[in-house]
């Protein structure tokens, strides 16, 4: 790439993420339908919750409005952690249109990632009406405007862990074709391994070491426990630490990964 | 200079090797073994800018294969190709910059975005000035009719629409090059006259070069004056699409319908080709026989009540030459 070094400009990826934004608009039944289950399932966890909290003793640091928060935020978080923002790259690579994004002077990757952005900045949107719809079934505690700050950055560094583990996913496409199943997988761990459903402080210790040797805590546990003060000030920086950690290691798993996919693609034509 | 230039361009693809049945494809999950397939091979050819080139051969001939090294998203086993003064596969996004490319089977447009829309980011992609995209997409919404439709998304566009709408995305940006793989695959009559008509005339009034792979030579008749036919990887013409019809298209065909029944037909300096109740077809070759000659010959002998001579037309040509074989590869520059 020496001689055809060019010029980088931003605008045509500000572009592909208008489009996506404009693309997802299109879907409006998925919109009412997505809001819909997020209220039904604030609901019952709620539900759930004080049912156990009824008969049971409550863990410490745990009181019952506390772990209510949690679940909620957790499934508010969800709205846009839950989406795999590059399918895109899996789709394309299985209808062979990849090919005609290789044949633009684009970089391919930074296409997905601009896509897969446009498509949450979109969602975003359904934070504010999510959360205000969730407040008629629950009550939600609101944290210091400090401990919401560093939620804000925390669940920022989340959204790049689960950026990078989709996007790895998608990049197996390159070998397989086929990653429903794979997909499943990480789902489920990313749900329970990852705090989205029950809190991690909760697990039998024995599981804390696998827990912590895998990526999903990143994603939902380490906002969602700094959010309810699980996760004081004096460790913000190891947890944020960590989390970082994890955005350089699966970053640089992504790029090994693209780098031969591509390899492939143009040594032996997709 | 040449616009395009590949000098003995080869491609292999390795693929595991496979046996068939489901012993073979559970064998095939743990086999190192491989098999190479020669897709391209020896294939040099050059075009000067402001040709039209027709790139013509049968499915698995190293058609799309070739046009994938010459846009950079295929990697050579051998041999050197240059685009526009670039080497593609080793500057893939500014060589990107000077093609435009339409696949009759598969569209660059967006698929959930009015057609508009899909120009305006082709637009951002090549960063195209405000002025000129203006005054191209006005020149190309006129001659592909496109102003009924800009707004519709494209998943609801027929594939006629489609591809019109996929032309004027090719040459949106002004490429020098533009390749064209099968355009008019499964459009009708009209539809393919109007994409021949607006290819014909992006290529007279802005110099752009095109390559045109195609089954349908009809393309290649309206279009260019210079075929490259390749089969099983390797080019075997390489010049004009007239002295192929010269060289090869030596039979003409001589359609009589009989006035009475003959149980058999025989005329001297003629093949029966085929018949079908009461019309035959014979075949002459016109070098060594002259019509005149032949229809006396078939006048004293027959009563016939309708005469026709038939002109071989170019896919016949290319028929022969695929199934008789052709000799030496027959090159000359155009």
């Amino acid at each position: 790439m020496l001689a055809g070094r060019r010029r980088f400009r931003l605008e045509p990826y500000v572009e592909f993420a208008k489009r996506a934004i404009a693309r997802e608009a299109t879907y409006r039944f998925d919109v009412f339908t997505g809001l819909a289950s997020f209220v039904i399932r604030v609901y019952l966890l709620r539900a759930v919750w004080v049912a156990l909290y009824a008969h049971n003793a409550a863990p410490p640091g745990l009181p019952l409005h506390a772990i209510v928060t949690y679940s909620t935020i957790a499934l508010l978080m969800g709205l846009l952690l839950d989406i795999d923002q590059t399918r895109a790259l899996y789709e394309r690579l299985n209808d062979g249109s990849i090919a005609t994004d290789f044949m633009k002077p684009i970089s391919v990757p930074l296409y997905f990632f601009a896509d897969g952005t446009g498509e949450v900045l979109f969602h975003a949107a359904l934070i504010v009406p999510g959360l205000l719809l969730a407040l008629i079934f629950v009550h939600i505690d609101v944290p210091s405007a400090g401990v919401l700050a560093a939620f804000g950055v925390s669940f920022v560094l989340g959204y790049f862990v689960g950026f990078f583990l989709n996007f790895i996913l998608n990049c197996t496409a390159f070998w397989t074709l086929e990653i429903s199943a794979v997909q499943l997988i990480v789902t489920w761990l990313t749900d329970l391994l990852g705090g989205q459903l029950v809190p991690l402080v909760l697990f039998p210790a024995f599981l804390a070491p696998i827990m912590y040797a895998l990526p999903f805590a990143a994603m939902f546990s380490t906002p969602l426990l700094i959010y309810v003060g699980a996760i004081g000030p004096d460790r913000y920086l190891e947890v944020m630490g960590v989390q970082a950690f994890w955005i350089v290691v699966l970053g640089g798993v992504a790029t090994v990964l693209w780098r031969a996919g591509a390899r492939r693609v143009v040594v032996q034509g997709g | 200079m040449p616009i395009i230039e590949t000098v003995l361009l080869r491609k292999v693809f390795r693929s595991i090797k496979r046996e068939p049945g489901v012993r073979g494809a559970l064998a095939a999950l743990f086999s190192r073994e491989y098999e190479e397939k020669t897709a391209v091979e020896r294939v040099s050819f050059s075009l000067e800018p402001g040709e039209i080139v027709g790139y013509i051969g049968p499915n698995g001939a190293g058609k799309s294969t070739t046009i994938k090294m010459l846009t950079g998203i295929l990697v050579p086993t051998s041999g050197t190709v240059r685009v526009a003064g670039l080497v593609p596969h080793e500057q893939r996004e500014a060589n990107a910059e000077n093609i435009g490319v339409v696949f009759g089977q598969r569209s660059q447009l967006y698929w959930d975005l009015p057609l508009r829309e899909s120009f305006e980011l082709l637009r951002s992609i090549y960063d195209v000035p405000r002025d000129r995209y203006r005054a191209n997409l006005a020149e190309f919404g006129e001659l592909l009719d496109l102003g009924r439709f800009m707004d519709t998304p494209v998943r609801q566009l027929s594939l006629g629409e489609r591809m019109r709408g996929d032309f004027a995305a090719a040459m949106l940006h002004d490429p020098k090059i533009v390749y064209l793989d099968e355009p008019t695959i499964g459009l009708d009559v009209v539809a393919k006259e109007a994409i021949r008509a607006f290819v014909a005339r992006v290529n007279r009034e802005r110099g752009t070069t095109v390559i045109l792979t195609t089954h349908d030579l009809a393309d290649v008749e309206r279009l260019s004056r210079r075929i490259i036919l390749i089969d099983e990887g390797t080019v075997i013409y390489d010049g004009a699409l007239e002295r192929l019809r010269e060289e090869y298209g030596t039979h003409r065909t001589l359609v009589l319908t009989l006035a009475e029944s003959y149980p058999e037909i025989a005329v001297e300096g003629a093949v029966v080709e085929s018949r079908e109740q009461n019309v035959v077809r014979l075949r002459f070759d016109r070098r060594t026989q002259s019509v005149e000659g032949l229809v006396l010959r078939v006048l004293e002998q027959y009563r016939v009540s309708d005469i026709a001579i038939v002109e071989p037309d170019i896919e016949t040509i290319v028929r022969r030459l695929y199934l008789e074989g052709y000799g030496a590869p027959a090159t000359v520059s155009p």
